[in-house]
């Protein structure tokens, strides 16, 4: 065992252990349970950067044990260039999430099964991006469902939680279950399980090769809530408690993400692709459009800001769609800095709600005097969601389009750009409407904790930096891709 | 009478156990935790005299044309006849209700406090488990025959035990019906058979039907039909289904354990095992399987939607996985893939062993709290949280949840409809998906009902009435109830394996590998 598989370890094993023995803390360690969640979220962050260096080196940090020798199934781990993003990714959305949560969560008798579930949220993602073969990745895959439902099933706010968590779970389980039966298909093809030996030998019937694409991409746009999939979405970002609600639109969404570029875009050649170039482009512009539209028409400001991920989401499936080097390092780029601008986007929601105890838009207004520096945030999340210049998201959005007019469908590409001016017209109204203007009537500011004001602003920060200076992100993503297309296009 | 002994060892035990367990009853004592503390004496004396029976049974080693395997059977009388002759399958069966015995036993060690009369109790719940291990041991049709009714005879007064409501009266009679039809059918099914064959004994798969006389002529095939009918009334092959859901809802919880998670799949392991022996084609037996299954399954969940009543609920999630299994091993035999009949027994493992889990906890809700209805279970997580935690990993589990074994199996089950690269085959697979996608439609509200808290409004049904023992006054903490250790244990260490075989299956479908390949040497041998 060398430092590197250490690391590895702990990327999944902190927080993994910490889900486990949070419970055992009772109602006497609520305060510490936070600490201690923190503690490991952070760990984990560190192992994942610390495993960089390795990378560059062109080192595969893994870890292989047998596991059901019957079913040649092993249990395996590994973190490549693909991975990375989306660890990372991952990882400083735990973090922050938990930082704010120790802000937003009145600690009570349950409080360290909060943060249990939110650690075990945590190790389902990383370890959907770490596995390395089929049967854990689907293991992974559901444990982050179970997870967040349990968490909106339980803190979730309104009565109706426990109605949404089912929606939300039967709905993803759906997704699940398209994807689980064309990891099953693959399995069966190479008679292994690991994704080096997918990647190195898979051949289907054509007709089956298409069906299993089919399904993985639908399976997988479920996650990513693409129209008409998103059904659940809104109303679980809704319910869901403000840190769960984070970490699903910032980084769950992003697994769908991930499964895309990981199983069929890895696995089959572009020819078998490109049959489905255009209706995946298609998809993720008429979902751009209508989450950008239904955000507009939304009252409820968390729900606007859960539509908008679906419109984002469209960005990303439609520069996926586009088969090109630049539509795909945008959309892995756009997956990075939309994790950035919509974690911030929902802290910002968050803390007017925890100020002024209102949720509908027409209930607020003025509120820029009041709390001056979380108007600036929320103005600085606006302007990068709709792609201004000096903010992060212009850059992946700029990758997106890029790809989209490589390929031959300029007339879709050109309707991507309508998208955008949507996007500038909901973000534009929305900070309008809640800090600008007049106050509405006995309409009162709380004082905020500094635990869910200090992530905003390092989120902010991150927004302008990650605009500035792309390089290091970029640097990243550009080695994924010559991972997937193995120098075939 | 010779032969191996070790496969008259258990049955012996067993038996004797239930006289003897009566007899201490009426003479020495009648108490409840010293008869249950014997009986669980007994089952796990059973179940150590079957552990030398899994080393003698199994494939031949060395170098032969086809598989070989080794049967050690006890009592032979003419020619290849015998009294008892086990084979891989029958030892998983039989193996699985002995431990779920086991524990089922220790649990009734407290629960049985609701109901007094243990005396009857643990030598019926014995002779409901010598009946279920002779069934699947037995070698010729008329033992399986003796056999199949001491467990089902069992069974009704087990089910009927309650007898102070007129409901468990109801079921006991309703299941006493229909089970003698079915096995009346069955008489008249070996009588058919007898007049073809001359004797009644049952060769094992892997040797020519008859003794090689060629295609099974029509008495025969009526024979078979019949045995079709009767045992698949046992095994609660939807459309024969109707006695289970009153049956299983109504018995005790440990006797619904015992009854879904074991009775019912062991009926169908000697439908498996006579009609196969018998000369029914296992191709053409698969397809029917197959067919079957689906309606099982889209039934049973379909039906499990709309309950109002727990254990119905279970019942009919029973019938649902039943399916499941039929579903896999009809695959198996149809396309000849021992990796599905396998995966088959394996969901029968895993089924037995969450089923059981989630009727004692069940039951533990009912013990304390009196509740019967879904909405009476709310608020388990803060009164009861282990049978809370233990009942949803039950529950997650038959939903198919990973890495809980419910998931596992239905990995493999999945795997094999897959290899069946046939139109059918794949139609199974669909419905199979669509309907565990159904069934989380139950499952996860019911789970949610374990942790809601008592004082949210109830999600329709009668209000009031069966809250029993809570009080308003109660607080989140001072409800806490302390579960006996009698029930805690059995509990845990299902919960414990309900997490063990789904993430580490390794042995257990090792355990059931065989299980597999010997079915299908019926093919070969013909």
């Amino acid at each position: 065992m060398n430092v590197e598989t250490m690391w590895l370890v702990t990327i999944l094993g902190a927080p993994l252990a910490a889900a486990l023995l949070l419970p055992l803390l009772r109602g006497r360690g609520a305060r510490q349970a936070g600490w201690i969640a923190g503690l490991t979220a952070a760990l984990s962050l560190i192992a994942t950067f610390a495993l960089l260096p390795a990378l560059r080196r062109g080192d595969v940090p893994a870890l292989s044990f047998e596991w059901i020798p019957a079913a040649h199934i092993r249990l395996s781990l590994h973190l490549d260039w693909l991975t990375f993003p989306f660890l990372v990714t991952e990882a400083a959305v735990t973090l922050v999430a938990i930082i704010y949560t120790w802000g937003y969560h009145r600690p009570d008798e349950r409080t360290p099964i909060f943060y249990a579930l939110l650690m075990l949220f945590a190790v389902g993602m990383s370890g959907t991006t770490l596995a390395d073969d089929t049967f854990l990745f689907y293991i992974f895959w559901e444990l982050m469902l179970v997870a967040s439902c349990a968490l909106i099933a339980v803190w979730g706010e309104g009565e109706r939680r426990g109605a949404v968590a089912l929606k939300y779970f039967i709905f993803t389980h759906m997704g699940s279950l398209m994807v689980l039966v064309g990891l099953m298909v693959l399995y069966d093809a190479t008679g292994g399980d690991s994704f080096s030996a997918l990647q190195a030998g898979v051949t289907l019937a054509p007709g089956l090769a298409t069906t299993v694409i089919a399904f993985f991409i639908i399976g997988f746009c479920v996650k990513m809530a693409i129209f008409p999939l998103h059904l659940w979405l809104p109303d679980a970002h809704a319910v869901a408690p403000m840190p769960v609600t984070i970490m699903l639109a910032a980084a769950m969404l992003s697994m769908g993400t991930y499964g895309v570029l990981r199983f069929p875009l890895s696995i089959f050649s572009p020819a078998q692709m490109a049959p489905f170039a255009v209706p995946m482009m298609v998809a993720g512009i008429v979902s751009e459009l209508y989450g950008a539209l239904m955000a507009l028409a939304e009252q409820d400001v968390k729900r606007i800001i859960a539509y908008s991920s679906v419109s984002q989401m469209g960005y990303i499936l439609f520069g996926l769609g586009t088969l090109t080097y630049d539509g795909i390092t945008g959309a892995t780029l756009h997956v990075i800095y939309h994790a950035i601008v919509k974690a911030l986007l929902f802290m910002c929601v968050g803390l007017v709600i925890r100020a002024t105890g209102r949720r509908r838009i027409a209930e607020l207004g003025g509120l820029g005097s009041a709390m001056p520096l979380v108007a600036l945030c929320t103005a600085a999340g606006a302007l990068a969601i709709a792609g201004t210049p000096p903010f992060c998201i212009f850059t992946s959005e700029w990758m997106i389009f890029s790809g989209g007019f490589h390929t031959a469908h300029i007339g879709l590409s050109v309707l991507t750009l309508f998208g955008s001016l949507l996007t500038v017209a909901y973000a534009l109204w929305f900070v309008g409407r809640i800090f600008f203007g007049a106050r509405p009537e006995g309409l009162t500011v709380d004082r905020l904790p500094w635990a869910m004001v200090a992530p905003m602003v390092l989120l902010a920060a991150l927004a302008l930096i990650g605009g500035l200076f792309p390089a290091p992100v970029f640097d990243w993503v550009a080695h994924e891709l010559p991972l997937i297309l193995g120098g075939a296009w | 009478m010779t032969g191996d002994v070790w496969v008259m060892l258990p049955l012996a035990c067993l038996a004797g156990g239930a006289f003897a367990v009566y007899l201490m009853a009426r003479l020495l004592t009648a108490r409840n935790d010293l008869l249950a503390l014997f009986t669980a004496l007994i089952f796990g004396t059973a179940l150590a005299a079957m552990v030398p029976l899994f080393a003698l049974t199994g494939k031949e080693t060395g170098f032969f044309p086809k598989t070989r395997f080794l049967l050690p059977a006890w009592g032979h009388f003419g020619e290849g006849g015998a009294f008892l002759r086990a084979d891989p399958g029958a030892l998983v069966v039989a193996g699985v209700a002995l431990g779920l015995g086991l524990l089922v036993t220790l649990y009734s060690g407290r629960y049985l406090a609701l109901d007094h009369r243990y005396e009857t109790y643990y030598p019926l719940l014995l002779l409901l488990v010598t009946g279920l291990v002779g069934m699947v041991l037995a070698a010729d049709l008329f033992n399986l025959y003796m056999f199949c009714e001491l467990m089902s005879v069992a069974a009704y007064v087990l089910v009927a035990f309650r007898r102070r409501t007129a409901m468990a009266i109801e079921a006991g009679f309703k299941y006493l019906v229909m089970g003698s039809v079915g096995t009346v059918i069955i008489l008249l099914g070996i009588s058919f058979v007898y007049r073809e064959m001359g004797t009644l004994a049952l060769p094992p798969l892997s040797s020519p039907p008859m003794g090689g006389m060629g295609v099974p002529g029509p008495w025969i095939r009526a024979g078979v039909a019949c045995f079709l009918v009767g045992l698949g009334i046992k095994s609660a092959v939807v459309p024969l289904h109707t006695w289970l859901p009153d049956a299983h809802g109504r018995a005790p919880s440990s006797i619904s354990a015992m009854l879904s998670g074991i009775i019912v799949q062991s009926a169908f392991y000697a439908l498996l095992k006579v009609s196969l022996g018998l000369g029914f084609p296992a191709r053409d037996l698969g397809t029917l399987l197959i067919v079957l299954s689906l309606l099982n399954m889209t039934l049973g969940n379909g039906m499990a939607l709309v309950q109002t009543y727990t254990k119905r609920l279970l019942a009919y999630s029973t019938i649902a996985q039943m399916g499941y299994i039929m579903l896999s091993i009809g695959v198996g035999l149809r396309y000849d893939l021992p990796g599905a009949i396998q995966a088959g027994f394996f969901l029968l493992l895993a089924h037995a062993v969450m089923k059981g889990l989630a009727f004692l906890c069940k039951g533990v809700c009912h013990f304390y709290c009196d509740a019967t209805r879904i909405a009476d279970l709310r608020g388990t997580a803060l009164r009861m949280p282990l049978v809370a935690v233990a009942f949803s990993l039950a529950l997650a589990g038959l939903a198919g949840v990973p890495p809980l074994a419910g998931f596992t199996a239905k990995w493999f089950i999945l795997m094999g409809a897959l290899r069946s690269r046939d139109g059918l085959g794949y139609v199974g697979l669909a419905i199979l998906l669509l309907n565990s996608l159904l069934a989380l439609g139950y499952y996860l509200p019911l789970i949610g009902t374990l942790f809601t808290p008592p004082s949210s409004p109830p999600m329709g049904g009668k209000e009031g009435g069966k809250k029993g023992r809570e009080s308003p006054t109660e607080g989140e903490r001072g409800g806490r109830i302390r579960v006996s250790p009698w029930m805690a244990a059995p509990i845990v260490a299902l919960g414990a394996l309900v997490l063990a075989i789904g993430l580490y299956p390794g042995p257990w479908l090792d355990w059931t590998a065989d299980a597999g390949v010997y079915l299908l040497t019926v093919n070969a041998s013909r």
